[in-house]
């Protein structure tokens, strides 16, 4: 009998996403990776390295990256979202709304022309607002594909009817106001969900006093800040001064493991604080670095060797206990109060930055993305998964993997995509 | 599609008409693009460079206080309301500072206002005026305290310095002209003291979220009347009026009339209706009196000597000032009682609106004159 050979969707273009839909190209799948932000990458190119092995995370990322677009099998759906999915395990029929880029991809070679001359800043979303970017932007530098984009919401021939500076400036006519956005329909075999996370916003903890001292930040904000494609070029700088920062505490469990919060461990926190110490002594050997932990959890291959090495060799003091409430002195330095469980005493630590180890939470829009697959989430709005079948969902042919199942770290995202990638195909090939 | 309006019709609508306020708006933002279509002439008067470069963007047009076409939406954005916008609260107030205190021209807040912002590092700059010379000023960025004293004094109160450009004294500075060179000094946040018209073209700029405004963070408004631009055929018709020489002005203020200190210690006072005929027609045009999109507007009118008016408009003004004031960089003017205090305030919310009722009524009536020449004009 005919083997019945249909295409797979991927829903979401980082790690996890890439990886899956790598191994089902590989495997002679057809594949589709939808993404809803102007280029793939995801979580993983924000990062500045990654653990147990502080590789550079772009660096690692971009093959993967350049693989997908060039692949055979894969097509890439950026800027789309899926707005509807009906049948069956085997034969679903997926509706995808693309949305305009107002950038010719064929024509555009991401020379940047266009965004020197264009006129508006907005907060850049990818830097977490530490700087600003044009209406006309690449997402990210060495984002895929490789392609400028319009920004609908701030672009002021978009908006106000004006400017069109960027299309009188583009050399290669690649600006295009006419793109409308398009609705796609595509018969797939089987869907892989790899949408991912958002941090938690710690403004919901006010004792930490987020946002309302400047010199405490989230890690991932940390994360661009020590990037050398981040906002400061790689600088540790206070944001209130712009001084290097050398005393840096990091507090863990924010959001996470908490009764009033989430209060599932977020797993990744206790190595990447790790991580980020590290990177911020190799910058700086004066560096010195103080993780506030409840336990530490390091359960992975390699990692609490790790940790070790973070003590021994990158001068980082572990402090077991929770950071009741942050403060800031005249020079806006944090100051960290702790009960150190050690001694039972109530001690305090001014810093010169503070690092919000910020929970892992489920994408805010992950209930409607639930109701369009039609599969049920968790009690923290994770998808639902089986001890026994853990990257099937509730609904047979979609299954899921990375972040948006739990939170995961990079290795296990990969491990996870490869096994939903061969469930995936296992349905298809039935 | 409708065309989108260029520098050309600004030009038509605006300048050849008078009633161009030499904000230079169009001019930063046109150079900030690096476009290099538009400049300041001599006058501070804006014009094409080259028209080969201009793109036809239509921002210039958009941004120009005249223009009106962000109006609505300015008034939306901050709450307008009448007659003289929204505010928080009005105060009285004065430096703490002894230095400042000596050069300022009323109660030196805006200096205290810039150097808490200075030193609680929530700016990295501050565009004001500086005397250049006898009766020279011109825009700096002042990055320190002793920056900011430097450019202290009748600096700040807007309507009152003198520039000599040419053979032509005016009482303005261009200060958006220097806001085009920031990014390239790395400064990132910057506050603008300003007359009206100035931080309106920057409020029009942060609606469409444009350079170089996006550098902008805190906006000090001064009270304005008008500002003057003496030619010599002006200057003389002054002199004579008031029999003084102006060469011998040390000090220049407007309360409730003119207030001229000569060198000699001599103060006169001038009613503000006599020397409307030096005043610059663009001003005419002008319906702000308040600086209403200010985050703080300022200024003499209604304080006693040594005291500055304080309007807190937005939050952020307000914030900003009671942070200086609980830190102790300026202080509030003291009354016997609340009922003191209570009619103090309503004085001073009295003088400040029907200035604004005066200048508002003005611009109406040079606004409808100058529609009503148009039609003249058509018809032949």
């Amino acid at each position: 009998m005919e083997r019945k050979t249909k295409a797979a969707l991927v829903i979401g273009g980082g790690i996890a996403g890439i990886q899956a839909a790598l191994d089902l190209g590989d495997m002679g799948i057809e594949v589709h990776l939808i993404e809803k932000k102007p280029s793939i990458g995801g979580r993983m190119a924000q990062l500045d390295k990654t653990f147990p092995t502080n590789d550079c995370s772009i660096c690692i990322l971009s093959p993967k990256l350049a693989d997908c677009f060039r692949h055979p099998n894969i097509t890439l759906h950026t800027l789309s979202e899926v707005k509807g999915v009906t049948g069956q395990r085997g034969d679903f029929t997926v509706k995808l709304r693309k949305y305009a880029r107002f950038v010719d991809e064929e024509k555009c070679v991401n020379c940047g022309d266009c965004a020197a001359k264009c006129p508006v800043k907005v907060p850049d979303e990818f830097d977490l607002k530490l700087r600003k970017r044009e209406a006309v932007y690449p997402y990210y530098l060495q984002g895929v594909p490789a392609v400028m984009t319009i920004d609908r919401e701030n672009c002021l021939y978009l908006t106000r009817g004006v400017c069109k500076i960027c299309e009188k400036f583009c050399t290669r006519e690649a600006i295009n106001f006419e793109q409308k956005d398009t609705d796609v329909t595509l018969d797939v075999g089987a869907i892989i969900v790899a949408t991912g996370f958002d941090p938690y916003d710690p403004s919901g903890i006010p004792e930490y006093g987020y946002k309302r001292y400047r010199n405490v930040i989230t890690s991932l904000e940390y994360e661009r800040l020590i990037c050398a494609s981040g906002p400061t070029g790689g600088h540790l700088l206070r944001p209130s001064d712009d001084k290097p920062a050398a005393k840096l505490a990091f507090v863990q469990c924010v959001g996470s493991r908490d009764l009033k919060n989430n209060r599932y461990c977020s797993t990744v926190c206790c190595m990447h604080a790790t991580k980020e110490a590290m990177l911020a002594y190799e910058h700086n050997p004066r560096v010195k670095s103080y993780i506030f932990y409840m336990d530490l959890r390091a359960a992975g291959k390699g990692f609490q060797e790790y940790v070790s090495r973070g003590e021994q060799e990158y001068s980082i003091s572990y402090i077991r206990g929770r950071v009741a409430k942050i403060t800031e002195d005249h020079n806006e330095s944090p100051i960290v109060w702790y009960e150190e469980t050690q001694s039972s005493k109530t001690e305090k630590l001014t810093a010169d930055l503070a690092v919000l180890a910020t929970s892992l939470m489920p994408r805010r829009d992950v209930e409607e993305l639930g109701k369009v697959l039609g599969v049920e989430l968790d009690e923290y709005n994770f998808f639902k998964t089986d001890p026994l079948n853990p990257l099937d969902t509730t609904r047979p042919g979609i299954f899921v993997c990375g972040c948006c199942r739990e939170p995961t770290d990079i290795p296990k995202s990969v491990t996870q995509a490869s096994g939903a990638a061969e469930r995936a195909a296992e349905t298809m090939m039935r | 599609m409708e065309e989108i309006k260029s520098f050309k019709d600004l030009d038509r609508e605006v300048v050849e008409k008078g009633i161009c306020g030499k904000c230079g708006g169009c001019v930063s933002f046109c150079s900030a693009g690096e476009l290099n279509a538009l400049e300041m002439t001599e006058n501070d008067m804006p014009r094409y460079i080259n028209e080969d470069n201009c793109q036809k963007c239509g921002i210039c047009y958009m941004i120009c206080p005249q223009t009106g076409t962000l109006n609505v939406e300015l008034q939306e954005k901050f709450g307008w309301k009448p007659p003289i916008g929204d505010y928080q609260k009005v105060t009285s107030a004065q430096t703490t500072d002894k230095k400042i205190r000596k050069i300022c021209t009323d109660g030196g807040v805006v200096t205290s206002l810039l150097l808490y912002l200075l030193e609680r590092n929530l700016i990295n700059g501050a565009i004001v005026s500086k005397k250049a010379g006898r009766f020279t000023r011109k825009a700096v960025i002042a990055r320190t305290r002793e920056d900011l004293i430097e450019a202290a004094g009748s600096t700040f109160s807007g309507s009152l310095h003198l520039e000599e450009l040419g053979g032509k004294y005016t009482t303005y500075t261009p200060i958006l002209s220097t806001v085009k060179s920031l990014e390239k000094r790395y400064l990132q946040d910057v506050a603008v003291v300003g007359t009206p018209c100035q931080i309106n073209a920057i409020r029009k700029m942060q609606c469409l979220g444009i350079i170089p405004a996006h550098l902008i963070k805190f906006t000090i408004g001064l009270f304005c009347i008008e500002n003057f631009s003496f030619d010599d055929v002006a200057r003389e018709r002054l002199e004579k009026k008031l029999d003084i020489n102006l060469e011998s002005i040390v000090k220049l203020n407007i309360k409730d009339d003119f207030i001229i200190t000569m060198t000699s210690g001599v103060t006169i006072h001038v009613p503000l209706e006599e020397i409307d005929d030096v005043a610059r027609t663009a001003c005419f045009a002008c319906q702000d009196f308040s600086n209403e999109y200010a985050d703080i507007s300022v200024g003499g009118l209604g304080s006693p000597d040594g005291y500055t008016t304080t309007l807190l408009r937005t939050k952020l003004g307000s914030s900003v000032y009671d942070e200086a004031l609980h830190r102790g960089y300026i202080q509030e003017r003291t009354f016997e009682d609340s009922e003191e205090s209570k009619l103090e305030k309503t004085k001073m919310m009295a003088k400040i609106v029907s200035y604004s009722r005066r200048k508002r009524m003005r611009a109406e009536k040079k606004l409808s004159k100058l529609a009503g020449g148009e039609m003249l004009g058509e018809k032949n």
